[in-house]
């Protein structure tokens, strides 16, 4: 008598459930998912206890570098940017063309003076990060920074400023800041922190 | 999972019937694309938004309005704190007769503790507690981190009545004196 061979099954597991749970996460994460814009420079926000969270609607964003250096962000609305860096173009008497006007919509953030924004707004975003030491000029003679501010305030009145400053910054270029937000009557604003 | 289907030999003669299939289809290699994704999302995703601390800044007088009606402030009511360099703090409660000399500067550190003793100790003996203000005054040898810590500070002792102020020329002068700035 041959002996009874067990019959060999294939382990096939029904995978439709977690399939389906897969998928669900998928589509979850794909429509949370917001792809941070890289930062021009590395900053390392001071902590604090405040458990606020930042809003990033209407958000303008000043930021400041270790060394000091200014950079700024305008609200991401394309019509808004139109019409911010058209104001400054005015302001400063710079013509931008076309395609440098493009850019500016998908900038995502300005560091340079006024001057040499347009031959900024020429080069590959992956270029414009390499330049260094400029900043866009901040002091009593050249308020750029204020006017970026002002004029974005002008373009949308909702936008509200976040001050993202790295720690280590020296106090000076706040009191600049600040006192030239002071002077465009601009005083409501919050400060990014990271949580201790 | 490799499933051999080991094909029957046909039967003989016969119909030849269209062979049952239960229509069960293999889905793991969609699950491992699936959960390659799931992962990169997960990993890419910015759940954490950064806190943020409010500021205000004091609105500035317009510039024609004359200055007047400056209201007496009882020094004890008040305490200044220069923020000055290398981490450390300086303060003292009076005006511009009484801070003469660097000995009048008490030093401090930016330690939670030590500013949560300090701001006690003066609120402790202010003639009115209820508007017990602290002034900071951030000279040019501080740093942001410094002006952030102090302002958390403030939420930590829940000190309401705070302003930032600049530091004045008699001020600048004593602390000059007290860390050694030529």
């Amino acid at each position: 008598m041959a002996r009874v061979k067990p019959k060999r099954h294939g382990v096939v597991t029904d995978m439709t459930a977690m399939c389906d749970v897969a998928f669900l996460l998928l589509t979850f994460f794909i429509l949370t998912t917001q792809f941070k814009k890289p930062d021009a420079e590395q900053i390392t926000t001071p902590s604090s206890v405040s458990t606020q969270k930042l809003d990033d609607t209407n958000l303008m964003t000043i930021s400041v570098t270790p060394d000091g250096r200014f950079f700024f962000t305008p609200t991401v609305t394309p019509t808004e940017r139109d019409e911010i860096l058209d104001n400054m173009a005015g302001e400063y008497r710079i013509g931008f063309t076309e395609a440098q006007k493009k850019a500016f919509r998908n900038a995502s953030a300005i560091g340079v003076p006024m001057k040499q924004l347009p031959s900024y707004l020429d080069k590959p975003e992956d270029v414009r990060q390499q330049i260094k030491g400029v900043s866009i000029p901040m002091d009593s003679v050249n308020k750029e920074l204020t006017s970026w501010v002002k004029y974005s305030l002008q373009a949308n009145p909702e936008a509200r400023l976040a001050i993202k400053g790295d720690a280590k910054a020296q106090y000076p270029q706040f009191k600049a800041l600040f006192d030239g937000l002071k002077e465009i009557e601009f005083y409501k604003f919050v400060l990014i922190t990271s949580s201790e | 999972m490799a499933e051999v289907q080991v094909q029957e030999k046909g039967g003989k003669g016969g119909k030849v019937r269209s062979k049952k299939h239960n229509a069960r289809v293999d889905m793991t290699p969609m699950v491992d694309l699936g959960f390659l994704l799931i992962t990169f999302f997960m990993f890419t995703t910015t759940f954490s938004k950064p806190n943020i601390m409010d500021m205000k800044l004091p609105a500035k007088p317009p510039k024609d309005q004359p200055i007047t009606d400056i209201p007496e402030i009882d020094l004890s009511n008040a305490v200044t704190f220069l923020l000055g360099k290398d981490d450390k703090m300086y303060y003292h409660q009076l005006d511009q007769n009484g801070l003469t000399d660097p000995g009048k500067l008490t030093e401090s550190t930016l330690d939670s503790e030590d500013i949560a003793k300090v701001i006690a100790t003066a609120k402790a003996r202010a003639k009115r507690p209820d508007i017990f203000t602290v002034i900071i005054k951030p000279t040019d040898d501080s740093n942001y981190e410094n002006f952030v810590d102090i302002l958390d500070e403030m939420a930590i002792t829940k000190t309401d009545h705070y302003g930032i102020g600049e530091v004045k020329p008699w001020e600048k002068a004593v602390y000059d004196q007290k860390v050694g700035n030529k």
